[in-house]
């Protein structure tokens, strides 16, 4: 019988991280005649039976191709089921779908990678990448914000990101807090006083639509190029498949097309 | 192609009550003055309109609530996906503007990167055989859109009335199949190729609507729509649909259900973002999705001017006026008579 791609197939949660307040990430495993083959910037459908499905970056993938992470912000029903799954629970997936960032293009190039709040789940599989392949890119600068400490993502993460002495690391929290002594600003500010400058960079940028919005303005205020400025857009999906409808942009579907785009490739009111 | 065979039109329902024998028919029914496609029924009427039936093909295709898989409620995980449909079956009646729908269908769901199996099944068990329209309705505008009403193009077979009886043919393999009938007299005749009008909506070109996302018309337009959506249930070639879980007394479905882009739910996220939230943005997004992005993607409009959209609408104004507006608006624009549209000028 001939597969319905709209049906899921299941996959285990292996783990549960509380990552901050209102995220966790779950890693997920496959069959073994199932391996989840996915390139940075793709993304997968989740279901819980009998509540739904909704679409989540792939956050980070095992090198086996069996396991791969998801990180989940609650925020709505579906989300809210995930957050009281317990590790063994079952839940279905389909993907990967979507095209991904275009990092063998960028050999020899500067990555900017610039995340705010859990838009850098996306993100994260790039900067994966290129620890992977060191050799073959230039300098890795990192720019976080999130609204709150409590709010901060991947702290393991950042840890080892921190003490990497070829990485620039940059946190920061949007207004002051007590105990924080770190930087404060939103990222659009920070991506200012900083003046990156685009020589031979990319920069790829996600997060809350006002964030995106915002940093875009400040890295084109910059001279950033729009064709070396990527993003990863959010819209509501249901399929991931092209066919649903409603996460088009013009005659591009953001499931399909997208999510990754370069801004020379959408109109300014997408973002 | 066979020759043209000719039936009288008496003989139509032994016609079709001897094909139902083997095959799963539908043909078109008449209630309460609106016509549908419904299971051929022996204890009822059967003609065939010569003109748009209110109902399109869409859900004998691409049903309304369509379950794709099973689950069992009190489990966690066991969802199992339903068997598609594989019993042949034969559609008459159908008119080139249904044709020219499934067309649009087909490139949605089947020529695509993940083909939806279920849609190819029900696409595979059917044979279409069309009834050639000899009038255009009130409403109908498929000759704007480039079709023509007496065109066979796409059936599998053909029905055309010519005075008392029927002239009918395959095209198709799947259509010979159904030619093997002691009603039908092959015959030296063929009916007449006749002269269409254009319709009242003539549209411009993609790439011209292409040009309007910015202009000042959509929130104009949006004060003659509801934005109730009733137009794109109705519409042949909208096939927006939402995935969802539904349970009773612990059986529970995965269905596929119609949605509307003209419904504010539609784009709205769980964190209440929405990008169309205004009902100018929404008319601007269906009106551009029928006369240019549905171009872009699959080489075709998503509209074949069957004017069934005009026929439900509750203001009886609907998408054709506003594609048509649209137009209007561009052939404005180019003259360069209009640096303002009609709203800015009363402001």
């Amino acid at each position: 019988m001939a597969t319905i791609e709209l049906v899921p197939r299941p996959a285990t949660i292996k783990k549960i991280i509380e990552e901050s307040r209102d995220v966790k990430s779950y890693v997920l495993q496959t069959d073994e005649s199932q391996k989840m083959v996915t390139r940075p910037g793709q993304f997968v459908e989740v279901s819980v039976q009998g509540f739904g499905e909704a679409t989540f970056a792939v956050t980070r993938t095992a090198k086996d191709g069996r396991d791969f992470m998801i990180s989940v912000k609650r925020m709505g029903h579906l989300t809210k089921m995930l957050h009281r799954a317990a590790p063994g629970d079952i839940v279905g997936i389909r993907g990967p779908y979507g095209n991904s960032f275009p990092v063998d293009d960028w050999k020899g190039k500067d990555i900017t990678v610039i995340g705010g709040g859990i838009g850098l789940a996306p993100l994260r599989p790039v900067i994966d990448h290129i620890l992977q392949h060191r050799k073959d890119y230039g300098k890795l600068e990192i720019i976080f914000g999130a609204r709150t400490p409590g709010d901060i993502l991947y702290k393991e993460d950042l840890k080892v990101w921190e003490n990497d002495k070829k990485i620039s690391l940059h946190t920061t929290i949007d207004v002051p807090f007590e105990g924080w002594s770190g930087r404060v600003g939103v990222v659009p500010v920070v991506v200012k006083d900083l003046a990156l400058k685009p020589d031979n960079k990319i920069a790829i940028v996600c997060g809350p639509p006002i964030m995106i919005k915002f940093t875009v303005a400040a890295l084109r205020e910059l001279k950033w190029p729009d064709d070396r400025i990527f993003t990863t857009l959010e819209m509501k999906m249901q399929c991931g498949i092209g066919q649903c409808g409603r996460c088009n942009i013009g005659e591009k579907f953001v499931c399909k097309d997208g999510p990754v785009f370069s801004l020379d490739q959408i109109p300014d009111h997408a973002l | 192609m066979s020759k043209w065979h000719k039936i009288k039109r008496a003989d139509l329902k032994s016609f079709v009550s001897n094909l139902a024998e083997k095959w799963e028919v539908w043909v078109p029914y008449c209630t309460d003055g609106k016509w549908e496609f419904g299971i051929y029924n022996p204890g009822r009427d059967l003609d065939l309109p010569e003109t748009i039936i209110n109902v399109s093909l869409k859900s004998l295709f691409f049903a309304k609530r369509r379950p794709i898989a099973t689950y069992d409620d009190n489990s966690k995980w066991s969802l199992k996906q339903v068997s598609p449909e594989s019993r042949p079956r034969i559609i008459i009646g159908l008119h080139p503007c249904d044709i020219a729908a499934v067309e649009y269908m087909d490139r949605v769901f089947l020529k695509s990167k993940h083909k939806d199996t279920m849609y190819e099944s029900e696409r595979k068990r059917t044979t279409l055989v069309g009834m050639l329209c000899s009038e255009m309705a009130e409403n109908c505008h498929c000759t704007d859109r480039g079709l023509t009403p007496d065109s066979t193009e796409g059936m599998d077979a053909a029905f055309v009335r010519v005075g008392g009886h029927y002239l009918f043919r395959s095209m198709t393999d799947k259509g010979k199949r159904i030619m093997q009938s002691q009603y039908l007299k092959m015959v030296d005749e063929a009916p007449e190729k006749k002269k269409w009008p254009a319709g009242k909506y003539a549209i411009a070109s993609p790439e011209e609507f292409m040009e309007m996302y910015d202009d000042e018309i959509w929130d104009e337009l949006s004060d003659i729509c509801l934005t109730c959506g009733i137009c794109t249930y109705a519409c042949p070639t909208c096939i927006c649909f939402q995935v969802t879980d539904e349970k009773y007394e612990g059986k529970g479905e995965r269905v596929t259900v119609w949605d509307s882009c003209q419904l504010q739910s539609y784009s709205r996220m769980a964190g209440g973002h929405n990008t169309r939230k205004t009902p100018a943005s929404r008319v601007r997004n269906r009106t551009l999705d029928k006369f240019a992005y549905s171009h872009l993607r699959y080489g075709m409009i998503s509209c074949t001017g069957c004017g069934r959209c005009v026929m439900v609408c509750p203001l009886k104004r609907s998408f054709p006026q506003l594609g048509a507006r649209v137009s209007e608006r561009i052939r404005e624009k180019k003259k360069g008579k209009a640096g303002t549209s009609a709203r800015s000028k009363e402001a």
